[in-house]
């Protein structure tokens, strides 16, 4: 009966609204995020600025061949890379290490990642602030170093110095996501099903070996996961280093590419230049993920 | 009875091995805690108090003159309220649409049979690939030229929706018995009564997830604020922070008032609800086929 009355026609007709209902979200996409990465790369081939009348002249490559030969976009780009594995690679070992010791606890977990989790909590302009005073010259961050190296009065010139303004910035964005991580690390841990560890115990095995041979392997697919998505967070970081700048940090260590297609595009107005850059940060994220698609088909596993 | 298992090597071993480990979490645990609770500290502090050597952790008494100059400001405008306000609308709204049109979407992606559906949902999952930052000059741009910069169609328009959204909705409702849908179908419901009475008010837990997560982002944008509101009255909260905090006059105490406030409604939220705080970032963990 069911069957003779969803005939052809009627699913037909109800499908017919699933096209529909998908309409919104594909005039959206089609308008915010498809045409305006075509447009980057079509603007990215002339010389455009904001306010002239000129109308925009076709350069071709010009503005490729202009970012690859400018020292301060290559120095944009080092600025990027080394806050992305300077921040990534001590955010992954940390979270990965507090995910394993606070999924052992029985008591007080929930406690735990509540607490490591707060500070992403905050917006990331707050968390810049509350670290801009921490690295006061008088601040806590001077105290606390100079407490553990020893070293009484002195100042480590967390903002004059282009090594410590670096640090800094690693240190806000650290600070804010490590938790964050760690959460999704416990969940990935709790995955794991508990037969396999105690049927290691019962074969003898230590804490130190079922980490290495079960948890890690095991996590393998959640840590490439993670890392990626470190890594493409880390490349888009703007926040913390606009906040520095702003209030007296040198640029040059801490320019980063967001901060620099901002500057170039709407501070002077070279929107041709900007577009190009943007193509360019848009190509290195594309490789990013496309990395991140390869490592999770290679890395399936199995319970 | 117990002496001789009592100080055995392998007792010795296992308390070592806690002390550590809970050395190890409590230092981890002062280093996260330590500046949150330099903020709510530092708020109550006249400035002489703040940056002093050494830091007292404990305020002399409620400062409270720094939550004045916070809302204040340094011209007494109070534009503070305003700009919170208008994070809040931004915030709110993009949530509500996010909710919205990520659900019917990914109703869409899994329940019906279209040509081209899958090759549309591709569609829509490439675009998690095209990062704001990359497609932000041209978006200004057009803005722009349609005149809708520095209002508050253009704070929201670019993030009415998201892929991760749709994603999220979709992997949901495709675990959502059919059975239900059906019977509403026998019982004559059309097809958007369906979506607003059977799959809305079934979706509760992840709507709330995807609704907190929404609502986080927008309350942390600042870059394209920072592109689009030129007059100090369409900005918002983290304009605010950042223009009140780079100002000469401004001190110490005032700064970490205006920070406070501004966590304020996310520290609410965050512990009502801290299971879907917990729940949107451990969605990352799933394992993907």
């Amino acid at each position: 009966m069911m069957k003779t009355m969803r005939s052809s026609g009627l699913l037909r007709y109800q499908n017919r609204w699933g096209a529909v209902f998908v309409l919104p979200a594909l005039l959206f996409f089609s308008v915010f995020n498809f045409f305006p990465i075509l447009n980057a790369l079509y603007t990215s081939l002339f010389q455009k600025k904001v306010l002239s009348l000129d109308p925009p002249e076709f350069i071709g490559l010009e503005n490729y061949r202009y970012l690859l030969a400018s020292s301060s976009f290559w120095n944009s780009l080092r600025a990027t890379m080394v806050f992305t594995l300077g921040t990534f690679i001590p955010l992954l070992i940390v979270s990965l290490l507090l995910a394993v010791l606070i999924s052992q606890r029985r008591f007080g977990r929930k406690f735990l990642q509540i607490a490591y989790y707060s500070p992403a909590v905050l917006s990331s302009v707050v968390a810049a602030a509350i670290w801009l005073l921490i690295f006061d010259p008088r601040g806590l961050a001077n105290q606390w170093v100079n407490y553990i190296m020893r070293t009484p009065g002195v100042d480590h010139n967390w903002f004059s110095n282009a090594v410590m303004v670096q640090i800094a910035a690693m240190l806000v964005y650290f600070w804010k996501y490590v938790g964050y991580f760690v959460i999704i690390f416990i969940a990935g841990i709790a995955g794991i099903p508990t037969a396999m560890y105690e049927a290691a115990r019962i074969d003898g095995a230590t804490s130190w070996q079922c980490f290495w041979r079960i948890t890690l392997p095991l996590l393998k697919p959640t840590v490439a996961l993670v890392s990626i998505m470190s890594m493409l967070q880390c490349l888009k970081t703007f926040s913390t280093q606009y906040l520095f700048v702003q209030s007296g940090a040198p640029q040059a260590p801490i320019n980063v590419i967001t901060m620099n297609i901002y500057n170039t595009g709407i501070r002077d107005h070279r929107i041709g230049r900007a577009s190009a850059m943007s193509i360019i940060l848009f190509i290195i994220m594309l490789f990013f993920t496309w990395l991140q698609f390869k490592s999770m088909k290679t890395d399936e596993v199995t319970y | 009875m117990t002496g001789t298992s009592f100080f055995s090597r392998r007792w010795f071993a296992s308390v070592s091995a806690k002390i550590i480990i809970w050395g190890i979490l409590c230092v981890s645990l002062c280093f996260i805690l330590a500046p949150l609770l330099f903020m709510l500290t530092a708020a109550f502090m006249p400035a002489g108090d703040i940056v002093k050597m050494p830091y007292r952790w404990i305020p002399r008494g409620f400062f409270l003159s720094n939550f004045v100059k916070a809302v204040a400001g340094n011209d007494g405008s109070f534009i503070f309220f305003r700009n919170l306000f208008n994070s809040l609308v931004v915030a709110v709204t993009v949530s509500v649409t996010t909710v919205l049109l990520s659900s019917l979407t990914g109703y869409s992606l899994s329940k019906f049979h279209y040509r081209g559906r899958d090759a549309i949902f591709m569609l829509i999952m490439a675009t998690m690939m095209i990062p704001f930052e990359a497609i932000m000059i041209p978006l200004y741009i057009v803005v722009t030229k349609i005149g809708i910069q520095n209002s508050y169609t253009g704070l929201i328009l670019p993030f009415l929706v998201n892929a991760f959204g749709i994603f999220m909705m979709r992997q949901y409702l495709i675990t959502f018995p059919d059975e239900l849908i059906d019977a509403a179908r026998v019982d004559g419901m059309s097809e958007f009564a369906i979506y607003r009475r059977i799959i809305l008010p079934n979706s509760g837990p992840v709507i709330a997830t995807l609704a907190i997560l929404s609502f986080r982002t927008q309350w942390d944008n600042l870059l394209w604020p920072l592109l689009i509101a030129q007059t100090e009255k369409m900005k918002t909260l983290p304009l605010y922070i950042v223009k009140f905090s780079t100002e000469k006059y401004t001190d110490e105490g005032a700064m970490m008032a205006v920070a406070l406030l501004a966590s304020i409604p996310m520290f609410i939220l965050f512990f009502a609800l801290n299971q879907y705080f917990i729940k949107g970032a451990a969605l990352f963990s799933a394992r993907k086929g």
